[in-house]
């Protein structure tokens, strides 16, 4: 059933409807799936492209730092900054869309540039962010996964000249199947590209996403194995009680997302607002900076960090160095960003979450030794917090906290906690960290929490209980006549049954008698025109399509079109919007 | 939000009518990007495994010299190189479970476990890791999936150890009768080999079940007429059971072999003086007996002497043991002849005064031990 209908309106006569609706038909079918297959070919080159790309960071890594860094070594000064002075000449010369961290450029190619997003910038991408990365710059591989994807896709849409329709569309399936390889992880990369970058679900696109995602993550772990991102030691929720403990995890991990926004969106704009000499030294000298943190003890802050989360979750640390590492986490990510290294945010989110949950929850169980929570426990906990506070995508966080360590059994915490941190973070930093990068780059891209929020119009909002009278169809002109007479309006509804609705005006029926049709019944007298019927339940957008072409809607009940719940009109629905936009 | 199917035609006629060339394409450029992916893919393991193999290295060479905490760091650097070994996985899990990380091994094991659950090393580990947390029904269960698990060498060796481990790991719990049901079940099909007789005869010994210790031992000796530990387990469980002369003769090689093994050296005097005051060996004259039964009165009447004056003189127990001993002492010195019944009631009346004593006085000479066995198997005899 569709959502609105206009079952007495005669078709439109086609000389060969048959042929015009299995052409159109096998047309569409022929469309969809081709850009089905085109999905999964874009899961596959993406799921290459993001292999290789961790291949050229661990080789990075490996190359400037040695297997195994330890505080104290030199390198750890040396590498981050003159590997900072070749990417800063890359930026600034060859590849300047590579600056941060690939999300925003993504977006803004899905509602600016048509989906259009040069191949150029997967190339500088890739390289830019496996050399910062790899030589300790505290920035992750996932965000530049997702833009490289998203490039990949466009490269692609261009190269087989599809509409500006659907390379629009390809862009966020590029950037799924980019996210999704890179963490592994599926779902999460699906539920992000949705709630980050799309904003909206829409059933257009859903399928090409999860294909595409699929398809690389496939990719990935042929290459890279399929175990998860973590190994997490059984973890369970013994006493509901305990929800306390991780509901103050949340309460911390808000503030801490706070501060970690609040930090970039400060020094953000002002480093940018510095002489252009400063932008040769900016990323030489965060990366030295940072190397300075490693080399005065704690180089678990350079680079990604995923072995160092894995050594957090597996109690390796005293809660009073994980406080300190989530610290130093958030300065030296600070540092990296908002010089503008191109690297992305997610690992770092994570490894500060992790620290923090961990330190929480050690510092909880000093006061609280019955606690039955483990490291581990906290600390997954925490890097679903981070991320729910810190970039603000609730639903991903929970399902990214189950997928990256492969462990069902701790939702309720994460939920608790996530939901803390994530309005205490609101509450203290209205603008998510993605809008507030956006704003400051001077692009005005939709913000997807806003929408999300939205207050949604329905027809409800708008509709008036009828004051004329209805009219039945079977009734005759003259009896119709009559039945209005004690009314003042002009215009009255006609119920053809069993759905059908019309409309007739005073002065209708008085021509009608006039031409001595006072005896035949509605239906027979009046102009086989029927009215369009809407239901309470729709968006108030869907009646403005209708109200300028008819004076009065009827509003019908869903279970029963002949009932009539409200009728709404061209006025009603503008004075609703006026006082909608008059409150906000 | 209202899904909107465009009823215009959204690919180019071009790539649309030839959707067969552009698979065929996009086919080959995927086939062409993973050949090349793979090729880079397997350089790039190859130096992670060699990298993982550099650090297990020293990590096995922390272990050995029980640097723990930096093999653990070792073992744990090897597996960031090569997540899926089973080796520095199994590595890891029992480092970390030697320096007391219980349940982080134990994530490390459960997760090999899953992966391989018929592997031999994975279940013995998981076996001694619910050992050493105490929790019996799981450390059966691992070590019995472990002695009919897969092993890649030494198969038999390595099931009978685990055997070993499962038996010592029930007696140190006090599950004797599970212990002694491993052991049957074990012994049945044991092969003949003095040192896996030995070291099961020595399970039945601290099981208790000393009639089925003996015979190994025994079967060991057959074997290995030798073996000091054979000779000193058939020693002390014959000794055990009461079979003093046997024990005495396996005690007595047992010296020659080890003549620095103190434990034997005490049991053989004691069996030796043991046998020499016993009045019911076999092959003696009715004079002898008779003198031995005197001595053995005799003797208990001196450490009860010697008890009533360290002790509380006015101890009632003692003082009635006392006059027993006076009214027995008379009617064995009045003996002929060796009496079954006088001997009889002598001998119980000497495992009450050397109970008593001991339990009054504390342990008393070589002479008293000797007697006191002496009694008690006469007693235990003809209950």
């Amino acid at each position: 059933m569709s959502e609105t209908s206009t079952p007495a309106v005669s078709p439109v006569v086609d000389q060969n409807p048959e042929t015009t609706f299995q052409r159109l038909a096998k047309n569409i079918s022929r469309e969809e799936r081709f850009f089905l297959v085109i999905a999964v070919f874009i899961g596959i080159f993406a799921g290459l492209g993001v292999v290789c790309f961790r291949l050229f960071i661990e080789w990075s890594r490996i190359g400037f730092l040695g297997p195994l860094p330890q505080a104290g070594d030199v390198r750890l000064l040396i590498a981050p900054t003159a590997v900072g002075v070749l990417v800063t000449l890359l930026v600034l010369y060859i590849f300047p869309q590579v600056r941060g961290s690939g999300v925003n450029q993504t977006k803004a190619a899905l509602y600016i540039y048509n989906g259009y997003i040069f191949f150029r910038t997967a190339i500088g991408k890739f390289i830019t962010a496996a050399l910062a990365i790899g030589s300790g710059q505290s920035l992750g591989p996932e965000d530049p996964s997702l833009q490289i994807g998203a490039s990949l896709a466009s490269a692609l849409g261009r190269r087989l000249q599809l509409s500006r329709e659907r390379l629009r569309l390809l862009a966020p399936v590029g950037a799924a199947a980019g996210l999704a390889a890179a963490f592994n992880a599926p779902i999460s990369a699906v539920l992000f590209v949705i709630e980050e970058v799309i904003g909206r679900w829409s059933a257009g696109i859903l399928g090409s996403v999860v294909l595409s995602a699929i398809s690389s993550v496939v990719v990935m772990r042929w290459f890279l194995g399929s175990e998860p991102l973590f190994r997490i030691p059984a973890v369970g929720l013994v006493r509901p009680t305990e929800l306390i403990a991780y509901a103050v995890l949340g309460i911390v991990g808000g503030l801490a997302a706070s501060f970690f926004a609040k930090a970039i969106g400060y020094l953000r704009p002002r480093l940018r607002a510095c002489p252009r000499w400063t932008q040769y030294i900016q990323i030489p000298l965060a990366g030295f900076l940072i190397g300075l943190i490693g080399f005065f003890g704690a180089p678990q802050v350079m680079g990604a960090g995923y072995e160092y989360m894995d050594q957090a979750i597996h109690d390796q640390f005293t809660w009073k160095m994980l406080a300190i590492l989530a610290l130093l986490k958030i300065i030296a990510t600070t540092l990296s960003f908002v010089s503008g290294t191109p690297g992305g945010m997610f690992a770092p989110t994570l490894f500060v979450g992790a620290m923090l949950g961990g330190a929480v929850g050690g510092l909880e169980r000093q006061f609280y030794p019955h606690l039955t929570g483990s490291t581990a426990t906290y600390a997954l906990v925490g890097m679903g917090v981070l991320f729910a506070g810190f970039l603000r995508a609730p639903m991903t966080s929970v399902f990214m906290v189950l997928e990256v360590s492969g462990n069902y059994s701790i939702i309720v915490p994460v939920i608790v906690a996530n939901t803390f941190a994530y309005l205490i973070s609101r509450s203290l930093q209205r603008t998510p960290i993605f809008d507030l990068l956006t704003r400051q780059d001077g692009l005005d891209l939709p913000s997807m929490e806003e929408q999300r929020e939205e207050r949604i119009l329905r027809v409800e909002d708008a509709m008036q209980s009828p004051t004329a009278p209805v009219l039945e169809s079977s009734q005759t002109v003259q009896q119709a006549s009559q039945f209005v007479q004690q009314s003042e309006a002009d215009m009255f509804l006609v119920h053809v049954p069993p759905s059908g609705w019309t409309t007739v005006g005073r002065d209708l029926l008085k021509r009608l008698i006039g031409e001595g049709k006072a005896e035949l019944t509605l239906l027979s007298a009046l102009p086989t025109q029927s009215l369009p019927y809407v239901h309470p339940d729709l968006p108030l957008e869907m009646a403005l399509r209708y109200v300028y072409e008819f004076p009065m809607i009827p509003v019908v009940s869903r279970a029963n079109y002949g009932k009539l719940e409200g009728v709404i009109s061209r006025e009603a629905v503008l004075n609703k919007y006026k006082v909608v936009t008059r409150t906000a | 939000m209202h899904v909107k199917i465009e009823a215009v035609s959204i690919v180019p006629a071009t790539t649309l009518n030839r959707p067969a060339t552009v698979f065929a394409v996009l086919s080959l450029i995927a086939i062409a990007g993973f050949a090349g992916v793979t090729r880079l893919a397997n350089r790039y393991q190859e130096q992670q495994k060699a990298f993982a193999r550099r650090l297990f290295a020293r990590g096995v060479e922390n272990q050995k010299d029980s640097r723990f905490d930096r093999a653990i760091e070792d073992f744990r650097a090897a597996l960031t190189y090569d997540h899926d070994n089973s080796q520095y996985q199994l590595s890891l899990a029992r480092a970390l479970r030697d320096t007391g990380r219980t349940s982080e091994a134990e994530a490390y094991l459960v997760n090999l476990w899953e992966r391989s659950p018929q592997d031999g090393f994975v279940n013995l580990a998981l076996g001694r890791l619910a050992a050493r947390e105490a929790l019996t029904e799981k450390a059966i269960q691992y070590y019995h999936n472990a002695a009919y698990g897969v092993w890649p060498s030494n198969a038999e060796a390595n099931r009978r150890n685990v055997e070993f481990e499962l038996i010592e790991f029930l007696l140190r719990q006090g599950a004797r009768p599970q212990a002694e049901a491993e052991l049957i079940a074990f012994s049945a099909a044991i092969p003949n080999d003095p040192g896996i007789l030995t070291r099961t005869a020595e399970l039945f010994a601290k099981a208790g079940t000393l009639e089925r210790s003996l015979p190994l031992y025994q079967r060991a000796l057959q074997l290995d007429p030798k073996s000091p530990s054979a000779l000193k387990g058939a020693g002390a469980a014959a000794f055990q059971i009461g079979h003093y002369r046997e024990a005495e003769n396996y005690l007595r090689q047992a010296m020659e072999v080890d003549t620095n093994d103190n434990e034997s050296r005490e049991l053989l005097e004691t069996s030796t003086l043991l046998l020499l005051m016993d009045p019911f060996e076999p092959h003696l004259g009715s004079t002898e007996r008779l003198r031995r039964l005197r001595a053995a009165v005799a003797q208990a009447g001196k450490r009860l002497s010697q008890c009533s004056a360290a002790a509380d003189s006015t101890d009632s127990t003692l003082a009635g043991l006392n006059t027993s001993w006076v009214q027995m002492n008379n009617r064995v010195e009045h003996l002929t002849s060796m009496d079954t019944e006088a001997s009889d009631a002598a001998m119980a009346l000497i495992a009450q005064i050397e109970e008593e004593t001991q339990k009054q006085c504390g342990t008393g000479g070589p002479a008293d031990r000797a007697l006191h066995l002496l009694s008690a198997k006469r007693n235990g005899g003809e209950q």
